[in-house]
């Protein structure tokens, strides 16, 4: 479970999201955490994988969880508490 | 600013939950107003208090100076002495609990003051095998039924299809209560994204339902191992406390003993309903 420090929103995590989670580290790209991460742990198929993982990084920035930037994120802070 | 060991009673705002009252004092009445608006139907007389917190109030450049903390600063909670520290980026708060009294010094947003009151819950029940646990639940024909799952898994969507007969008492931050050997859900002004306060109404619990959404309506029990770790993938505790993560851990294997737990797949329409209650 996550907490947003923005709002104290709480997010409960999946599997897959937790692998996401945890690999977000401000510097690899998306698209390898899919690959790396999602499609070689979870049978997926690497498109609707692509997606889901849009949607849900989408969706905690949003609420100020995570950052997305085109950019690796030289000087990123750490992520929200894990409650 | 008037130091807040002068505040009177007119200064203070009680807040009970699960039965617990809290009373928050602060000389600035633009934010007593906030805290009755945001606490509405959980607020009290204040001569019923049972825990009480001044409030300091900063701005947030002046709070983030003051206290060294960034604005983005993890949650923290441990014991030192008989005081438990909490600190956020948004607050600073000490805690004496057998003196029943704490300070928090925070920034103008109404988020701190709610993260500080779960803390303290969270502190209280955890001695007394009860928790706090990121689910819906509602009472309906006296019984009371929690709904939890990961974000996405439909708690807001269950408490939106509410019937007018079930009470909803919050569609994001339920109150578990022990009560010898049963349980009891209390409702909590913790609202998500419904943005409806529950009621502050109480009944002993019936049936834990963890969520999922799928092509049809179906109920299948769950193993006691399975039911524990899916609870406890749940229930929000925030201390680095040993001991306490000890009893909530045991909290959690006495709960799924006393109180069914069942996965509830459903389509998202107001048929649910039907299988509950």
């Amino acid at each position: 479970m996550i907490m947003s420090a923005v709002d104290s929103t709480f997010f409960t995590l999946n599997e897959v999201a937790t692998v996401i989670w945890q690999a977000a580290d401000g510097r690899t790209p998306l698209s390898d955490i899919v690959a790396s991460k999602i499609c070689s742990e979870f049978e997926v198929d690497p498109e609707q994988a692509g997606r889901d993982v849009e949607q849900f990084v989408s969706e905690l920035s949003q609420h100020g969880v995570l950052l997305v930037s085109e950019q690796p994120i030289t000087n990123s802070a750490s992520p929200p508490e894990a409650a | 600013m008037m130091p807040t060991s002068q505040l009177t009673n007119s200064d203070a705002v009680a807040i009970e939950i699960g039965g617990m009252v809290i009373t928050l004092r602060s000389p600035d009445i633009e934010f007593r107003e906030l805290l009755e608006n945001r606490y509405a139907g959980f607020t009290k007389s204040s001569s019923d208090l049972q825990f009480e917190f001044d409030i300091d109030l900063l701005d947030n450049d002046s709070f983030h100076r003051a206290e060294a903390l960034r604005a983005d600063e993890d949650v923290h909670v441990k014991l030192q002495g008989s005081q438990w520290l909490m600190q956020r980026g948004d607050f600073r708060a000490e805690w004496e609990p057998k003196a029943g009294r704490g300070r928090i010094r925070q920034s103008r947003n109404p988020y701190a003051i709610d993260s500080v009151l779960r803390i303290v819950h969270t502190l209280i029940l955890a001695k007394q095998g009860g928790f706090l646990v990121h689910a819906a639940s509602a009472i309906r024909g006296g019984r009371a039924f929690l709904f939890a799952g990961v974000s996405g898994a439909g708690k807001t969507t269950i408490s939106r299809l509410a019937p007018p007969d079930a009470t909803l008492l919050t569609d994001e931050i339920s109150y578990v209560r022990r009560e010898g050997d049963e349980y009891v859900a209390c409702g909590t002004p913790f609202a998500g994204e419904l943005a409806k306060l529950g009621e502050n109404v109480s009944a002993p619990l019936h049936t834990l339902f963890l969520l999922e959404q799928g092509p049809e309506n179906r109920i299948e029990r769950v193993t006691q191992p399975e039911a524990i770790r899916l609870l406890l993938r749940n229930v929000l505790f925030f201390a680095e406390d040993a001991e306490l993560v000890n009893l909530v851990f045991r909290s959690a294997c006495e709960f799924v003993e006393r109180v069914p737990v069942h996965r509830l797949t459903f389509v998202p329409d107001e048929r649910v309903w039907e299988m509950i209650g």
